[in-house]
């Protein structure tokens, strides 16, 4: 078997755990099932953060921005419009790739520029949603927000429903993830990375296609956000524009790979749960503490992230065997 | 109504005074290295907690407590430089996750050592208020930082100009491999830079201890202000930075007085993609090299 065809089994073994395995362990625990779900929900920010990062060359600082915009996107339409939920859910994405729209001009920055303008940009809709109360509801929030309905008889407002479709956010994320990844647009943007210069010169356009990555990254982050407004049903400005949906989904993306599409969500899925179950009942203050070591350790030692350090000790160990 | 300006510019003006004293440092910094210091604002606070440690739990004024702050910050500084140049693959992304993991670090120890409260000094002299010119207020502490900040900042200028490790300094700003031909050691410069950072840190960790209120989260605003001010002095020169640090002070203090405390960040946040956009290389003109 080559590496695709094991990559490929791998996946769908995954899935079928992720879908049929996980439900039937933990449908019971609502506990567990809970903290899976907020797992999931920063994957799902980290694939978009690691797409930009990867695909469109920029590090984001500032991605609870689209977290926001999407959830009281969907949030406000479902609410004072009577969207249909699900139908809001993929508009808050649509609000959130539409609010890039006002970061285009932040494209020609670079590194620490561009991901501090992004930053930028959370303060400043946090704040909007802040100070625009008749549709936001300012500091107070919006409280009982609809949740997911029922559909062919599965209760998707109950937490393995919420699971469910959080769960087929990040794979469908990460199919489209990949699918660009191997596109033309893949390559080119890969040659971007490596001289920005000579690839404008053979009639790339990179302005573009940056622009086009850091939309399906603001859409994936939206629809996520606008999952977990639902979800949680409640909103308030300072929850939205957290900046904590900013560092973990980074810290879940360096810990995972932010170069390869499903390491981020192995990344969250580690971190969040270790940062869960273990170091907060040991440290209730400051257990983020731990977030940051991790990923200045990950950044000295493993620059590429725990998924492809493991492979590289893997096919090292087969060579060893076949040797 | 014109006092009431006047005295917005006036506490804009001081609180510039402070704020130029972080910029620089951060500064400096990417001077050298070309590498933005996210935890820079961290160190800023680690000082400012250390001045509250010695005056709560040792009763040692807060000024005294300055060459303590400079030993930690510096060392912490330093541990900054030291994992700093280790990286050397994709060099800008892995350094500004680096220091942001860093940043994260210095946060929450700070919050798991003295909690999230929000502090300033119990020193009566310095909240005391002095008026200046019959209708400006201010406290004590602010215009001694002010006064305090300006003198160290003209004394990295002229250390800058007229020493020979100041002129290294711009030297490595302005062409790297150049100035390593010429006999400059780049690891030492860039140390050095790190330090002179931790210094100017250090005061306005005091500065902001003595006249402001201190909290866990200071830190990343802190940078974050210092990243804007940069931005719009473009990098250049002390004497830039220094009135880019005053523009946000005034704006920030205009906002508080007509419009609302609450949007004192949006403004200098606004300012700052404006300038970006308008002219990324600051309102000063392209200068990279610091002090000209």
């Amino acid at each position: 078997m080559t590496t695709k065809h094991v990559n490929r089994l791998l996946l769908i073994v995954a899935l079928a755990v992720a879908y049929v395995g996980v439900p039937l362990l933990f449908g019971g625990n609502a506990y567990v099932l809970g903290l899976i779900v907020a797992a999931l929900t920063i994957a799902g920010v980290a694939v978009a953060w690691a797409l930009l990062g990867n695909l469109g060359g920029m590090v984001s600082f500032g991605h609870a921005a689209f977290f926001g915009v999407g959830s009281y996107t969907s949030a406000v339409l479902a609410m004072k419009l009577g969207v249909p939920v699900f139908a809001a859910m993929l508009l808050g994405g649509v609000g959130a790739a539409v609010s890039s729209i006002a970061m285009l001009p932040a494209l020609r920055l670079r590194g620490p520029y561009f991901a501090l303008a992004i930053l930028a940009y959370a303060h400043i809709f946090q704040i909007l949603a802040t100070e625009m109360t008749p549709v936001t509801g300012g500091a107070g929030g919006l409280l009982s927000i609809p949740r997911f309905p029922a559909v062919f008889g599965v209760d998707f407002g109950e937490k393995t429903g919420g699971y469910l479709i959080i769960l087929t956010i990040i794979v469908l994320s990460g199919l489209a993830y990949d699918a660009v990844r191997r596109s033309s647009w893949g390559l080119a943007l890969k040659a971007m990375h490596d001289t920005e210069v000579a690839t404008r010169v053979v009639g790339v356009p990179s302005t573009h296609l940056k622009a086009a990555m850091l939309a399906l990254s603001a859409f994936i982050t939206g629809v996520v956000g606008a999952f977990n407004a639902h979800f949680i049903s409640f909103l308030e400005p300072d929850y939205a524009f957290s900046s904590g949906w900013t560092v973990l989904p980074i810290a879940a993306a360096i810990f995972g790979g932010y170069r390869t599409v499903w390491g981020p969500v192995v990344g969250a899925l580690a971190i969040y749960l270790l940062d869960q179950l273990l170091f907060k009942p040991i440290m209730p203050h400051g257990h983020q503490m731990v977030l940051g070591v991790l990923l200045c350790a990950m950044i000295l030692f493993s620059p590429g992230g725990l998924m492809p350090a493991l492979r590289r000790r893997a096919a090292k160990e087969a060579r060893h065997a076949h040797a | 109504m014109l006092e009431l300006t006047l005295q917005a510019l006036f506490s804009g003006l001081l609180a510039g005074g402070y704020y130029a004293t972080v910029a620089v440092g951060l500064a400096l910094v990417f001077g050298t290295m070309r590498v933005i210091n996210l935890a820079h604002g961290e160190l800023v606070l680690l000082a400012a907690y250390v001045a509250y440690a010695a005056e709560t739990n040792y009763g040692i004024n807060p000024v005294m407590a300055i060459p303590v702050a400079l030993v930690i910050v510096g060392a912490a500084s330093a541990l900054v430089y030291a994992l700093l140049s280790r990286i050397h693959q994709d060099r800008e992304i892995n350094s500004l996750i680096l220091t942001f993991g860093l940043g994260i670090i210095l946060t929450n120890a700070i919050l798991s050592i003295w909690a999230a409260d929000i502090h300033s000094t119990s020193n009566a002299w310095f909240q005391d208020s002095v008026v200046v010119a019959d209708t400006l207020f201010a406290m004590n502490a602010e215009v001694a930082s002010f006064v305090g900040g300006l003198v160290l900042m003209a004394g990295v200028w002229w250390w800058l100009n007229h020493s020979w490790q100041g002129r290294a300094v711009r030297a490595l700003s302005s062409n790297r491999a150049a100035a390593t031909l010429m006999g400059v050691n780049p690891r030492k410069i860039e140390i050095l830079s790190f330090l002179i950072a931790a210094l100017l840190a250090t005061f306005a960790g005091f500065a902001i201890y003595t006249g402001k209120t201190v909290f866990p989260a200071l830190g990343h605003v802190l940078t974050v202000k210092a990243f804007i001010i940069t931005v719009l002095a473009g990098m250049g020169s002390i004497p830039g930075v220094l009135i880019g640090a005053v523009m946000i002070g005034v704006i920030e203090s205009l906002t508080v007085t007509y419009l609302s405390a609450s949007l004192q960040e949006l403004a200098g946040m606004i300012l700052f993609l404006v300038v970006l956009f308008v002219s990324p290389s600051g309102l000063f003109g392209g200068g990279r090299a610091l002090a000209r």
